[in-house]
């Protein structure tokens, strides 16, 4: 099947922050890896986090290593993936999509006894 | 148990269910002083964690905290309302008995749980925790004015997103009336003790383990705010609840 390569930039964490310490890579270069598996933990100010990957494929390229800052939007990893059928649009890499969990709240009430 | 509980705390939780479940207990996870399930693990990468291990997640927004309930009076953080508060849950779930993962604040509460209601816990970690005064020097009654190590952390948690630091200035205040006490440990329920190896927080975690029969694994280079989200400390967490 045909592949494409995308790179992947370190995506906007919130709260202002513009960069992340890369703490420890889950994968190394040639390793296949599935959408939403560990990718890599950086660190910035405020607390240390789990990037999910976005893509499924393979990894072709680590762009920093442990305790390298990398920049908001700067290269983190190349991914190669399947080709998509027909033109796209960019190979640019995008945050992933926030995904659907349930969240519910419950009323405690107190114990009879 | 005294059943005063008076206020109705309504309780956020998320209840993450794997897509094929393993035949295993859930797991409660019990989020530390100041953040919230989703800060303390969600972007931690725990849910993923647990998912592909085929394990249910029970994350709860702990009163004070997140999209919980925030009451302003101390009497309403003691560890026995926390503990009060997660049977509840674990009886709302229909989820008779649980393993327990505490971080910091978490693991002090977890401990409270498996004291109060040892039927409902199966195993317990407690992360970034160990047997000191967390509270050592720190005015209560002005909570981020002070220098202590308490101080610090109160200045950063209130000026999070979402926080009511008179609610968190309460849940310090709850938690300080009842120091944490090694003895007794909960009786029959294996603990694992995990925490950063730069985490001053948990300092006299391997000591505790050792005096109560517990297990303990230290994350190399890792302090109180970078292990939770470490492989290490997740897979040393998986290994010791799945193991038989």
């Amino acid at each position: 099947m045909a592949e494409e390569t995308i790179t992947f930039t370190l995506p906007d964490l919130g709260e202002g922050l513009v960069e992340a310490t890369v703490l420890e890579w889950e994968v190394e270069a040639g390793d296949d890896i599935a959408r939403n598996d560990p990718l890599v933990e950086v660190e910035t100010t405020k607390s240390a986090v789990i990037i999910p990957s976005p893509h499924d494929g393979r990894v072709v390229e680590l762009h920093a290593g442990p305790d390298e800052v990398v920049r908001v939007g700067a290269p983190l990893v190349t991914f190669a993936v399947a080709a998509a059928e027909g033109p796209r649009a960019g190979i640019v890499g995008t945050v992933p999509e926030e995904e659907s969990r349930p969240r519910r709240r419950v009323r405690l009430t107190p114990p009879s006894e | 148990m005294p059943a005063n509980l008076t206020d109705g705390v309504v309780m956020r939780y998320a209840d993450l269910r794997p897509g094929s479940p393993a035949d295993a207990v859930p797991v409660l996870l019990l989020h530390g002083f100041g953040t919230n399930f989703e800060m303390n693990w969600k972007t931690a990468g725990w849910p993923q964690e647990l998912e592909s291990r085929g394990l249910r997640a029970i994350g709860p927004d702990l009163r004070g905290h997140g999209g919980s309930d925030k009451p302003t009076h101390g009497d309403a953080y003691l560890p026995e309302r926390f503990s009060q508060d997660l049977v509840g849950l674990l009886d709302e779930l229909g989820a008779d008995r649980v393993d327990v993962v505490g971080y910091s604040m978490g693991s002090r509460l977890g401990w409270d749980l498996a004291l109060r209601a040892p039927e409902r816990v199966r195993r317990l970690v407690l992360g970034g925790f160990g047997p000191t005064d967390a509270f050592a020097g720190t005015d209560l009654n002005s909570l981020g004015e002070g220098g202590t190590p308490f101080d610090e952390v109160f200045r950063t948690v209130s000026a999070l997103p979402g926080n009511d630091a008179a609610a968190l200035a309460a849940c310090a205040r709850g938690q300080a009336a009842r120091p944490f006490r090694p003895d007794p440990a909960p009786e029959g329920i294996p603990f694992l003790l995990v925490a950063g190896a730069r985490d001053t927080l948990a300092v006299g975690a391997e000591q505790l383990a050792r005096d109560r029969g517990g297990s303990h694994v230290e994350v190399p280079g890792r302090d109180h705010v970078n292990a939770v989200s470490s492989r290490t400390f997740r897979q040393a967490v998986v290994d010791f609840l799945v193991r038989r």
